[in-house]
């Protein structure tokens, strides 16, 4: 290659072809996985490093954007940074301009133990303080992003189920600078959830990655949660993610339409519950009638028990009984067996031999006739002698 | 056997009954049906009054039945800021 062919620059032509090439040649925007070191602000400015621990690039977070993040990155954080080149070309310099920087998962899950710890600690995490969702609620506050399909199948479960209760919907941003606003939000509510009727605070988010739910884990807001005058119901996310808000809340839901379904009743149950009681109050009518007939059916009975006729008609049969009863007990049934009874003179009966002298006149009476009959001679029985 | 038209002064009297349970939200209906239903039940009404407590009763459940029919949920979306109604709902 010859010299002659070789593209001469100055320093500042030599720079600026370098900053046109990374113009043409380089992704205008791009995300950048890292973890960030020594952050510094300078005159507003946040100056920092990024690092995968082999190669590192300084980077900047210009102030206008920095009051627009709801994170600020801490050292050692990993981070994901949406972000383009900026080139110097002065000194040549590159740095990555973050347009918006974003806790890596680790990040997330992290700044989520150290506060569930420390509400934990501080008896503010405690399911013995979870409360009952009211039943029917008249008006419920729905907290989360407008418009939004989580949104729209809230108001969609809504309508299905119970479309009795008045949803009072507050938008409220799930990405960006959220934290402050969303608190905001909820304090201003929290004060006037009276007068609006709020029986149930619902805050939801639809699916997303965990790291966009990190909002729902800043201490200041489960703070705001955790006292809320109302009952919280949450549905933030997937199934799986959890995240501080769903452990301070009165009930958590897995998803915003399950957040519906927890608080609302459902319209076809009380249908049901309706036709029963169609049938109880019919019952009522007919089950009443039924037992003042019985009840009446049971006076005229005592009644007719306290008449004349049947009162002669009882002592009769008494009276039968008795004469029954002095049948069975009489003597002559036993002087039809062959025993007799004996009397003396007198008509004394003569159980035995005592009274009896040679020479008494007795009467033998049997059970067709009486022999009269004197006594010749006594025989006394010989005394049974016991063994 | 024909049926007997009630007397106007019942009919009246469930014009009344219709009038106020029309004033009513679903619980405050469903309440008053179950305590209609419970002093049925309970014989404490006198037989002269059942008819009427029954048809009373039917008021209440039709006011219910027509309010888990008939009603439109109520949307109000609030400015986040202002917590005022805004014009979108």
């Amino acid at each position: 290659m010859s010299v002659d062919r070789l593209p001469t620059y100055s320093v500042a032509e030599l720079n600026t072809a370098i900053g046109s090439l990374l113009e043409r040649g380089f992704a205008p925007r791009f995300l950048l996985e890292a973890t960030v070191s020594r952050p510094q602000l300078k005159k507003g400015h946040l100056w920092l490093t990024l690092t995968d621990g082999a190669a590192s690039i300084s980077g900047v977070v210009w102030a206008s954007k920095l009051a627009q993040l709801s994170y600020k990155p801490e050292d050692g954080d990993g981070v994901t940074v949406v972000g383009k080149l900026n080139f110097w070309a002065a000194r040549a310099s590159l740095t990555v301009q973050a347009l918006d920087i974003r806790p890596s998962l680790s990040t997330v899950l992290r700044d989520f133990e150290r506060v569930r710890q420390l509400l934990e600690e501080q008896g503010v995490i405690d399911p013995s303080r979870q409360r009952r969702l009211p039943s029917q609620p008249s008006t419920i506050a729905v907290l989360t992003s407008v418009p939004s399909s989580a949104l729209a199948d809230m108001l969609r479960t809504a309508a299905e189920r119970w479309p009795l209760t008045q949803l009072i919907v507050v938008p409220i941003p799930v990405q960006g600078a959220v934290a402050s606003k969303i608190l905001s939000t909820l304090k201003g509510l929290a004060e006037r959830s009276v007068d609006l009727g709020i029986q149930a605070l619902v805050l939801a988010r639809g699916g997303g990655s965990r790291e966009d739910l990190a909002v729902f884990d800043d201490e200041a807001l489960c703070r705001v949660l955790a006292r809320y005058p109302v009952p919280v119901v949450t549905g933030l996310g997937h199934e799986d993610d959890l995240t501080v808000a769903d452990l301070v809340a009165d009930h958590r839901a897995a998803t915003p339409t399950a957040a519906i379904v927890a608080l609302l009743p459902d319209r076809d149950a009380a249908r049901q519950g309706l036709v029963q009681r169609q049938s109880r109050l019919r019952d009522a009518l007919l089950g009443r009638i039924l037992r003042e007939r019985q009840r009446l059916q049971d006076r005229a009975f005592v009644l007719q028990q306290q008449s004349p006729l049947e009162r002669i008609r009882r002592h009769r049969q008494e009276l039968a009984q008795k004469q029954l009863l002095l049948q069975a007990l009489s003597p002559e049934r036993w002087l039809k067996r062959g025993l007799a009874l004996v009397s003396n003179a007198s008509g004394d009966a003569i159980p035995d031999l005592q009274s009896v002298k040679i020479g008494d006149q007795l009467s033998i009476r049997m059970s067709d006739g009486t022999l009269d009959a004197r006594v010749d001679q006594i025989q006394r029985s010989s005394p049974k002698t016991t063994s | 056997m024909s049926k007997r038209q009630p007397s106007k002064e019942l009919r009246d009297r469930m014009e009344r009954w219709r009038s106020d349970a029309a004033g009513l939200n679903y619980e405050e209906a469903m309440q008053a049906l179950d305590l209609l239903l419970a002093e049925l039940q309970n014989d404490s009404v006198p037989l002269a009054e059942l008819q009427q407590q029954v048809l009373h009763g039917e008021v209440y459940l039709s006011r219910c039945q027509s309010l888990l029919d008939n009603v439109e949920q109520s949307i109000v979306e609030l400015d986040p800021t202002t917590l005022e109604p805004t014009n979108n709902a």
